[in-house]
């Protein structure tokens, strides 16, 4: 509660102003100077014409000195306003400044009501109320704090460079954070500036210079603030992300030798989209800092869903170019098998291709072929490292030959051990050899052997050696097994002759030659390995092969290319059809298969729907072999008896599914013998997770951590893919179907034409493809491809937020035809077009490279429009100007401007208007209708006519132009909502940052220490924007001269008599001020974290909480005085 | 001096997004009615719910609440606790007999000056139409002004108060 004030009673005096008329014209202040009077404690009653002048404050202060008041209530203004004006001037009158309350008649009250009786009434009151009130105000002090001398300058534009100059000139310290890779900004794309028509170059870039040169500014470029928190009282901790380049700033020499050889181009950002740059590129020559960067937008979705990561954009990338051989050193970065998998694989890659979403995705695996085909010879690269380890590996299928050549390039020393007489795993067995012929499969495996992997064949554990002795013998053992053992149809008849399993079938035909099972033959099964074994049973001499499914031809699992090959090749198909009885005697062997015929159902765990059988639906068909390949399981048992492995109920082995370790510690298993039959890039993936657990298991070092990108993942970014013309898969050549009954291999390949043909499709999701050729000719040896985002700490006083501006994007105007006639250019645009340093070298050309012999300019594209933006963009007559000029006198073409009213004001500009209009520069007072080229006469044709109310003349006039320029407008940047909220600072209308008062403070905003400059304020032309700058520096560096900064005293404290330490107002405080002192039993505030809202206050149900200058009887007293009158 | 009714509306607001609102609708020189008497507070969270009470037992009509849209508060969340205490605070109105819409709470941001108007001249209409709000309740009282020197330090209110000529309305039946 207020204590009594040590100068005894309140004496009250009032104030009243007229503010001239603002005030007096609506209020009658004399009637209001004369109800003070009557009111409690009022000693003095006064008015003036405007009290926030020298002569009013002088008014208070003789009253205080000559002690007839010792409060103050000022009715004037919002306290917003002059609340510290007046509370200095009582201040300086001898009195605590605190003593003081300020009444709002003019923005509350003269200015907004409309009856002068009202008005009146409502002063009235609101004087009642500020009477009440500061009878209970108490003395208080204002807080000091320290401002930290640093500064971060958000932005790197003009004004962000003008501000980091002049204050880094006065001695202090600077950040000056951009989000691209060169300072610059807008200012840097343009070619002259209005109205002297001087470089915008020429005064910018040195500029550019001394930020780079002066030792007071620390440049983080492509860096973006991350987070912005109140340190320290008054001050800021801010986190920045410095995104990674991948080229060392500091020793990159700006050479430009990586962008000659780089092989991605995209659209160049800083030239608006009319000219191209490399994936490493440096936005411009005269970037500053001067080093490349590498534009990776991430991970493209074919690598990510590949397994093993394959660089499928990198060789795609280079296959388009002509660089066969570094695409196949990109290859074999991560693939010891490429012959192989270029063949089989079932390509994950291709199914999220992001070109699948305009016609049909890239042929991947035939272009991995492509490459291996090319160079028959290549070797895997040899280790680089070597150790002692020796691994045991069991099983030389795909996984295990991957697990052998990932532990060996780490240096260790793999032994494999293979049962079979061949080694290759599925591969070898269970693939025919007109998919995969088995030259290429030798080679491969010879490729290994030559970087020192031992092969063992014919070597099966757990006969020829257990698994126990490779567990002392080695340092580790990787059980790679597969599965191998087909599962059981369970249906009568099975064990009789000529009744195979498909890889049983597959493995003798692929080990020992074709063979006649017979001539009639029925395939049982849906999957790649029945396809297989259809075919290659035609390939055997049957002359009728017919597979059975059990679902339809939409559920079968086998690649929908196999099937269609299959039915080219003769293979019949019966689907809904389930085996029931095989017919047929053991001295016959089978002679037919009785089926019964399959309806979907609801859909089962596999998530396709499950077949049902059809009561009596039996139907018979003959055959005199069946082959049965429904699934397999590994073969656990020939390992050997008490394993001591876990196993799960499938019958595959339980392992751990991040480090692939089976229960015993050193001993890992993975492939088809962990998941079941799966594909052979997944059980490579095995083999080089195992290789990876196996590593960091002989180092003893954490075999968890980090794993989770190491299987694949899926990506997706958003491409512009409008206008990519449609151009299909380039089919892969075939050999004839008459010679689908050997055994030769079906795909012969792509030619060169057609792989670089198909590599073109490509469309660089990545960006940057990772290729790495840029590395083998930077001399500096600047590029780093393991960069990653950094994170930087930094403590700062002050912000200045000069964010800058984007322009008004043309296609939202459809009828002005942006996007849609390529001829409709922006105003940016044509910028890059008449810079010497431009895409066209200067040269004002249309699309199809012809000079314009006409152009038109529209005026106020998206502003000045209810339906856009209704704002003015100020800049855009004069640059239009601008444009009219240098187009006219570089191209001599006629130039009209359609324009609403033409805003030239400023130095200088009136007269360049003057000068144009001498130029015989057309302008057409009308706001443009519409943009368009169907012609009414021949003059029009092949033209733009632009469709405009000529107001002067009061007629609707149709220009034909061969060129439009669109006068875009300037907006906030697209994340000026995000940003702003970043900085605790407020948008104004328009979306453009909020200054706290448009003409005495434009470039402070609401947060203290936080300013705003250039045209993230507002549209601005580059004088202004320099102005502004030079002002939020002077802000910055008038705080930092002082010190400090004095904080408003509206804290909240506790009445310690009155708290009974219930707790409630803890947990509400958002800066955590508030604690609970158990010795006492009481909350406390902290003052120094304190902020001052007041929102523990009105929790308190003791009312032991209060806050400074808003205590419960302070308000409650406004309150009374409010409504004590009406 | 009978004089007609007029609605009597007390708002609190907000320093930062409010009060700045009603700043610029009286700069952008806005026109609405006068009846609501403008009650500046740090933030939104500093309002008690008995300071509305009060309100309405010091005669009040109509309780307006200005305050930051959510997400914007300058203190982050007294906004929330605002809209948390008004809730409450509504059902407690409604069952004390007092219409629901006499209590209004109003998210308004700092240019939007434009919504100041537009709430006020809302605010004024639907108090019109629902008419004064029928309580029995003393009025409030001047502080004592006998003794020089002596300032009460008792309980907020109510607090003795004289009644003035023509202060009161006829409608009260006083």
């Amino acid at each position: 509660m207020p204590e009594l004030t040590p100068n005894g009673a309140p004496k009250i005096g009032v104030y009243v102003c007229h503010c001239g008329v603002n005030i007096a014209a609506k209020v009658n202040i004399t009637e209001v100077v004369e109800f003070a009077k009557t009111l409690p404690f009022v000693t003095v009653a006064r008015e003036y014409k405007f009290m926030c002048s020298d002569p009013g404050q002088e008014l208070i202060q003789q009253d205080l000195r000559e002690g007839k008041i010792n409060r103050v209530v000022v009715a004037s203004c919002s306290p917003l306003m002059h609340e510290a004006t007046f509370r200095r001037a009582t201040a300086e009158g001898g009195q605590n400044p605190f003593f003081f309350h300020m009444a709002n008649i003019r923005e509350h009250v003269s200015w907004v009501t409309a009856d002068g009786h009202k008005a009146t009434e409502k002063a009235k009151a609101l004087i009642a109320a500020a009477v009440r009130r500061v009878a209970f105000h108490e003395p208080l002090e204002k807080k000091r704090v320290p401002v930290h001398p640093h500064v971060l300058i958000v932005g790197g534009g003009i004004a962000g460079i003008e501000a980091a100059l002049k204050i880094a000139d006065a001695g202090k310290k600077v950040y000056l954070v951009e989000r691209e890779p060169t300072i610059g900004g807008h200012m840097a794309q343009f070619d002259k500036c209005f109205p002297t028509l001087d470089c915008a170059a020429c005064i910018l870039t040195p500029k550019m210079t001394q930020v780079r040169v002066h030792p007071n500014i620390e440049l983080l470029t492509y860096s973006e603030v991350e987070s912005v928190e109140p340190y320290d009282l008054r001050n800021f901790k801010v986190k920045i992300r410095r995104k990674a380049r991948y080229v060392n700033e500091d020793t990159c020499t700006g050479c430009g030798l990586c962008a000659e050889v780089c092989p991605v181009s995209v659209p160049s950002e800083f030239d608006e989209g009319l000219g191209m740059r490399k994936a490493i590129y440096r936005p411009f020559p005269q970037a500053v800092p001067n080093a490349f960067t590498i534009s990776r937008r991430g991970t493209p979705p074919c690598q990510a869903a590949c397994s093993i990561h394959q660089n499928a954009q990198g060789y795609i990338t280079l296959i388009a170019h002509g660089k066969f051989k570094e695409a196949l050193d990109v290859i074999l970065r991560d693939n010891p098998l490429p012959s192989i998998c270029g063949r089989i694989c079932t390509h994950p890659c291709t199914v999220n291709c992001t070109r699948g979403t305009v016609d049909e995705p890239l042929n991947i695996p035939g272009l991995k072929r492509f490459v291996t085909d090319l160079f028959p010879d290549y070797k895997l690269p040899q280790p680089k490292v070597n150790r002692s380890e020796k691994i045991a590996i069991v099983g030389s299928g795909p996984a295990g030959l991957m697990c052998a050549y990932e532990l060996r390039q780490r240096g260790y020393w793999p032994t494999i051990y293979e049962a079979q007489p061949v080694p290759g795993g599925m591969l070898s067995v269970g693939i025919p050899a007109f998919r995969l012929p088995r030259d290429v499969i030798t080679k491969e495996i010879n490729r290994l052997k030559e970087i020192g992997i031992e092969i063992k064949t014919n070597t099966p554990v757990g006969k020829a050696i257990t698994l126990e002795q490779l567990r002392q013998q080695y340092a580790a053992v990787f059980i790679a097994i597969g599965a191998h053992v087909e599962r059981k149809l369970n249906v009568p008849g099975e064990d009789l002759p000529n009744v195979w399993g498909g890889i049983e079938f597959l493995r003798k035909v692929n080990l020992e030659g074709p063979f006649k099972i017979g001539n009639r033959v029925l395939v049982i099964g849906g999957g790649n390995s029945a396809i297989d074994a259809a075919r290659t049973a035609l390939r055997c001499g049957a002359e009728d092969v017919t597979i059975v499914y059990r679902r339809t031809r939409a559920e079968m699992p086998a690649d929908p290319k196999e099937i269609e090959a299959a039915e080219e090749e003769g293979v019949k198909m019966i689907f809904l059809a389930a085996p029931k009885t095989i017919l047929g005697n053991r001295e016959t062997g089978v002679t037919a298969l009785e089926c019964l015929k399959m309806k979907l159902g609801a859909p089962d765990a596999s998530g396709r729907p499950a077949p049902e059988p059809i009561p009596g639906s039996e139907f018979v068909l003959p055959c005199d072999a069946i082959i049965a390949t429904i699934g397999q399981v590994p073969d656990i048992k020939s390992l050997g008896d008490k394993l001591g492995i876990e196993t799960t109920r499938w019958g595959t082995f339980k392992v751990d599914e991040v480090t692939l370790e089976t229960n015993i510690p050193g001993v890992f298993a993975g492939g088809d013998c962990v998941t079941g039959p799966d594909v052979v890039v997944n059980a490579m993936y095995a083999g080089k997770k195992a290789a990876i657990s196996i590593d960091r298991y002989l180092n003893k070092l954490d075999m968890r951590a980090g794993r989770e990108r190491e299987g694949p993942y899926r990506t997706w970014y958003d491409i512009d893919t409008s206008g990519i013309a449609v151009q299909k898969q380039v089919p892969m050549p075939s050999i004839e179907l008459a010679r689908r009954r050997t055994f030769s291999e079906v795909h012969t390949g792509y030619t060169l034409e057609q792989a670089i043909a198909e590599a073109k499709r490509c469309l660089d999701c990545g960006i940057c493809c990772d290729c790495r050729l840029c590395s083998t000719v930077c001399e500096a040896k600047a590029i780093n491809y393991e960069m990653k985002d950094e994170f930087r700490e930094i403590v700062v006083g002050s912000i200045i937020l000069a964010t800058g501006f984007k322009p008004f994007d043309a296609r939202r105007i459809p009828r002005y035809g942006y996007g849609k006639y390529p001829n409709v250019y922006t105003a940016l645009e044509v910028e890059r077009m008449t810079n010497a340093s431009g895409p066209t070298g200067g040269e004002i050309r249309l699309r199809d490279g012809r000079k314009p012999k006409a152009v038109g300019i529209i005026h106020c594209v998206g502003s000045r429009d209810r339906n856009y933006n209704s704002y003015c963009s100020r800049v855009c007559c004069l640059y239009s100007l601008k444009l009219a000029h240098l187009i006219k006198e570089r191209t001599g073409a006629e130039v009209y401007n359609f324009y609403i009213d033409m805003r030239v004001p400023g130095k200088a500009y009136e007269e360049f208007y003057d000068r144009m209009l001498e130029e015989g520069i057309h302008f057409i007072r009308g706001r443009v209708a519409e943009v368009t080229d169907h012609a009414m006469t021949p003059d029009e044709e092949g033209k733009l006519v632009i469709r405009a109310e000529d107001t002067l003349i009061g007629v609707i006039r149709r220009i034909p132009v061969d060129m439009v320029v669109l006068a875009v407008g300037l907006e906030p940047q697209a994340d000026a909502d995000e940003v702003r909220r970043k900085f605790y600072i407020s948008c104004g209308t328009g979306g453009f940052f909020l200054e706290r008062h448009p003409k005495l403070a434009p470039v402070q905003t609401f947060a203290d220490g936080i300013f705003i400059a250039g045209a993230c304020q507002g549209p601005k032309d580059i004088q202004d924007t320099v102005a502004q700058a030079g002002a939020a520096a002077a802000e910055v560096l008038s705080l930092i001269d002082r010190g400090f900064v004095e904080l408003e005293p509206n804290t909240a404290f506790i009445q310690e008599e009155l708290c009974s330490g219930c707790k409630t107002c803890i947990p509400l405080c958002p800066f955590s001020a508030i604690s609970f002192n158990s010795d006492k039993g009481i909350a406390v505030i902290n003052e120094a974290l304190c902020k001052g809202c007041g929102t523990c206050v009105a929790a308190c149900p003791s009312g032991a909480a209060q806050q400074h200058l808003f205590t419960d009887e302070q308000i409650y007293q406004e309150i009374e005085g409010v409504l004590s009158y009406v | 001096m009978s004089k007609e009714w007029e609605p009597r509306i007390v708002a609190f607001f907000c320093t930062w997004c409010t009060y700045t609102a009603a700043d610029l609708a009286g700069i952008s020189r806005m026109t609405y009615a006068p009846n609501a008497r403008i009650i500046r507070v740090m933030c939104s969270g500093r309002i008690d719910p008995q300071f509305v009470l009060k309100a309405f037992h010091d005669g009040a009509d109509g309780v307006l609440i200005g305050g930051c849209h959510p997400g914007d508060c300058h203190y982050q969340a007294g906004n929330y606790k605002a809209l948390r205490r008004y809730t409450l605070l509504k059902r407690v109105l409604t069952e004390m007999g007092i219409e629901p819409e006499r209590l209004r709470l109003e998210w308004i941001s700092a240019s939007e000056g434009d919504r100041v108007q537009k709430v006020m001249n809302e605010m004024a209409e639907t108090i019109r139409k629902l008419g004064p709000l029928p309580l029995e309740r003393p009025l409030p009282q001047p502080l004592p002004e006998t003794e020089r020197g002596a300032v009460p330090l008792t309980s907020p209110w109510p607090s003795p108060y004289t009644e003035r000529e023509g202060v009161r309305l006829g409608l009260r039946g006083r």
